[in-house]
């Protein structure tokens, strides 16, 4: 019994100590009685960039570079071309040292279609012949003449059904000499794209730098007389060089604030913090607002997505970029659109306030994967006079130190 | 047995502590401690005067027996009730310690103490909608204390002949109020915001005080203290002085049976003096304040006066920092309580119980405060 009562007195005891521990605080509260200090007022601001100052810089990417090639056809953005060339193939095979000719038995060429606007159907992709000294300084001018029948290699319908992914030709028999590699070229295979579909529009093919470039296989019968696999081989050759051309490249209009485009435009706004904000203030919510100079150029069902960077320090069309994500923000850049566009920036204007190393200053960028890989090619108003429409601004909601009341 | 179950259940209020925060605290220096000791408070405050556990009373050291140390703590059950609302908090607090003793040789006692002055402990919570570029945006506030005032004394009492014992006590007046105001938004765009402050006070304070026997069985007492002014830095820049209160007390006990003694005092406190600083930093300003307490104390077994004994008590006074202004907040404690002293009487256990009504206007709360206090003597 008495322990019995040891034990009972030992539990409720330690409840009441864990319970007695527990605090609990807060209570309703309504103003004015109950409100020191007042109530918390908010306040708005907007902030302008420094007139002048905000700057487009472009040709960040070269066309080629990017993760993506264009190809279009009729599409209001821009009439686009890809070129391809592999990587050299011999023109024999060692098998036992000695080193063998070879007759070309068929051929496969793979592509990768990265984005495609799925509403347009009746996709094809004719692939010609080029020559293989074809490199950068190909133009539209240079490049589009010859994609003509004579140097035709084959066309690829592309069934409605296929949004992504590889698409191939095999060429056999006679159709081989298409690819047919002319003696004293290198070796080298060139290829050039366009397409046709049931209306105007336009498909990004893989690249070199996305690591998706077209693929060139040989499928061959070595001049030996045995058989089997070392009579009968095959070549892989991968893509050495690729790049997209532009009918009619836009001259970069000084007027209004350009990003993407196949010249893989940048922009960069500067500001000036006011000293309310500087000093003091919480931000609780700062958007940028971009107005959109023309409605968003682009591919349809293929948006590209913008990044506003804060800038680590301020060497114009060279400024280091954060790759912290907090003080990167996306949004997607909608084909057509004409709303002005937000970004929240409100991480990035508290780096301007908590940092005097970090100019207040934001950076305009398409997604790495798609610069110089999209047709998005937005354009924004700037603090320029002559700009088709208002400059960019951010709206900054803030609150002053609460005034706690001193006893 | 009985002793041990009793410790436990009495241990089980640990954090007790009487620096009962309030919503009448909110204002102004915050919620007034009252530097009493769990025997005392168990009474309604009213042998404060005479006891020397208390820090009320310097001239009451004289009635130290040996050196002794005591610790005590409250638990706050509080139901409050505001024109926003209902809630029922809970707290837990240390407002009072002290130790003293008797010097050899000399009829003379000191002590030092440590208790709350006043206590700035609250959390409030507010929803509004605000109109935010054109869109009514709900928004929750929440303001946040932590901390008051703590009364640092040092005191002495120096016994004349039989009857008579005078004392004199010197206060540093300190403590720090941390102080947070942050705000969440319905719409997560909106970051949640939260801003901070720590506001720190210094004073300092001197009292004197005197009991006078009448015989065994009655006795009286009186105070007198003023505490100056208190600085106030606001995260560490002088921003404002307070005008402190001069404290007046006069307390009465009357030993009206062997078993049963009475006891009631009256505190006068001129907090209004703290009025005009206070609205000069747009606060609700002061107003003075008085206690009048009433309670007695039964002991069972008139030779062993600590075994057990019964202890209640009723307070009625005003509170100094209106929520409103000029509406001055009261309060009433109804008050029980007891304790048992174990080794040889070298320590002891006291706990007290007291339901207390504050109310002002539409504002009101009660509360319970279980308060345990722990006495040893080494």
């Amino acid at each position: 019994m008495r322990r019995a009562l040891v034990g009972l007195a030992a539990v409720v005891g330690s409840a009441a100590v864990i319970s007695a521990c527990q605090e609990k605080l807060t209570s309703p509260a309504e103003c004015p009685g109950l409100c020191p200090g007042g109530p918390q007022t908010l306040f708005e601001t907007v902030l302008s960039p420094l007139a002048g100052l905000d700057s487009s810089f472009h040709t960040y990417v070269a066309p080629g570079q990017g993760a993506a090639l264009l190809v279009s056809s009729g599409l209001p953005v821009s009439e686009d071309r890809a070129v391809y060339r592999f990587i050299s193939r011999q023109d024999s095979i060692a098998v036992r040292d000695t080193a063998r000719a070879y007759t070309v038995d068929s051929v496969l060429i793979t592509l990768n279609i990265v984005a495609r606007d799925t509403l347009v159907g009746g996709l094809k992709v004719v692939l010609f012949h080029l020559p293989s000294g074809v490199d950068s300084t190909a133009t539209f001018e240079s490049v589009d003449p010859q994609l003509v029948d004579a140097n035709l290699i084959d066309t690829i319908a592309v069934p409605d059904s296929v949004h992504s992914g590889q698409i191939q030709t095999i060429l056999r028999g006679a159709d081989v000499a298409r690819v047919a590699i002319p003696p004293g070229t290198g070796g080298q295979l060139a290829v050039g794209l366009r397409m046709t579909a049931a209306a105007p529009t336009g498909i990004r093919v893989g690249s070199l730098a996305g690591g998706n470039g077209a693929t060139f296989v040989s499928y061959l019968t070595v001049d030996v007389p045995d058989t089997g696999a070392v009579r009968n081989q095959f070549l892989s050759r991968a893509t050495e060089f690729n790049t997209f051309v532009t009918q009619n490249r836009p001259l970069p209009d000084p007027t209004v604030l350009t990003v993407g485009g196949d010249s893989s435009s940048r922009s960069i706004l500067r500001f000036e913090l006011p000293p309310q904000l500087k000093d003091s203030a919480t931000i609780v919510r700062a958007t940028l607002e971009l107005i959109p100079a023309h409605p968003l150029l682009g591919l349809p069902g293929d948006p590209a997505v913008m990044e506003a960077h804060a800038v680590l320090a301020d060497l114009g069309a060279k400024s280091p970029l954060t790759a912290d994500p907090q003080f990167i923000v996306t949004d997607t850049l909608p084909e057509g659109g004409t709303d002005t566009l937000r970004l929240e920036v409100t991480r990035v204007v508290r780096l301007w306030q908590a940092s005097t190393d970090r100019p207040p200053a934001i950076f305009l960028l398409l997604a790495k994967a798609s610069e110089a890989a999209t047709f998005t090619r937005p354009a924004f108003g700037s603090t320029n006079p002559a700009s088709p429409v208002g400059p960019p601004r951010i709206l900054i909601t803030y609150q002053l130190p609460f005034p706690f009341e001193i006893p | 047995m009985r002793r041990l179950i009793l410790l436990v259940l009495l241990a089980g209020t640990p954090a007790l502590g009487s620096a009962q925060s309030s919503q009448f605290g909110v204002r102004g220096l915050g919620l007034p401690g009252r530097a009493l000791s769990v025997q005392a408070l168990a009474t309604g405050g009213s042998f404060g005067l005479f006891d020397p556990q208390s820090s009320l009373n310097p001239a009451a050291l004289a009635a130290f027996p040996a050196l002794t140390a005591v610790f005590s703590g409250v638990e706050d059950f509080r139901h409050v009730e505001n024109p926003a609302g209902t809630e029922s908090l809970r707290e837990s607090r240390f407002p009072q310690m002290a130790v003293g003793g008797q010097m050899r040789r000399y009829p003379v006692a000191l002590g030092l103490g440590f208790s709350n002055y006043t206590s700035r402990d609250f959390s409030l919570a507010t929803a509004d909608s605000v109109p935010l570029r054109g869109i009514l945006i709900p928004v929750n506030d929440t303001v946040t204390s932590k901390g008051g005032l703590s009364d640092l004394s040092i005191g002495g009492a120096y016994r004349i002949q039989e009857h008579w014992a005078v004392g004199g006590s010197f206060h540093v007046l300190t403590g720090t109020n941390r102080v947070t105001a942050s705000r969440t938004f319905a719409d997560p765009t909106y970051q949640p915001s939260s801003q901070n402050s720590e506001i720190s006070f210094a004073g300092v304070g001197v009292e004197l005080g005197m009991v006078r026997s009448f015989g065994p069985r009655f006795a009286v007492a009186a105070i007198a203290r003023s505490d100056g002014r208190a600085r106030v830095d606001r995260d560490s820049t002088d921003v404002a002085r307070v005008d402190l209160p001069y404290t007046f007390g006069l307390g009465l006990r009357w030993q009206l049976f062997p078993k049963l003694t009475l006891a009631s005092q009256g505190l006068f406190r001129t907090w209004s003096g703290a009025n005009s600083d206070l609205l000069a930093q747009g606060g609700t300003g002061a107003d003075n304040t008085y206690e009048l307490a009433f309670g007695g104390e039964f002991t069972p077994d008139a030779r062993r006066p600590t075994r057990k004994p019964l202890r209640f008590g009723v307070r009625y006074g005003s509170l100094p920092f209106p929520l409103v202004i000029g509406e001055q907040a009261h309060e009433l404690g109804l008050s029980i309580g007891s304790g048992v002293r174990f080794a040889q009487e070298r320590a002891g256990i006291d706990l007290g119980i007291e339901h207390v009504w504050r109310a002002a206007g539409p504002y009101s709360e009660r509360a319970f405060l279980v308060s345990v206090g722990v006495t040893v003597r080494p």
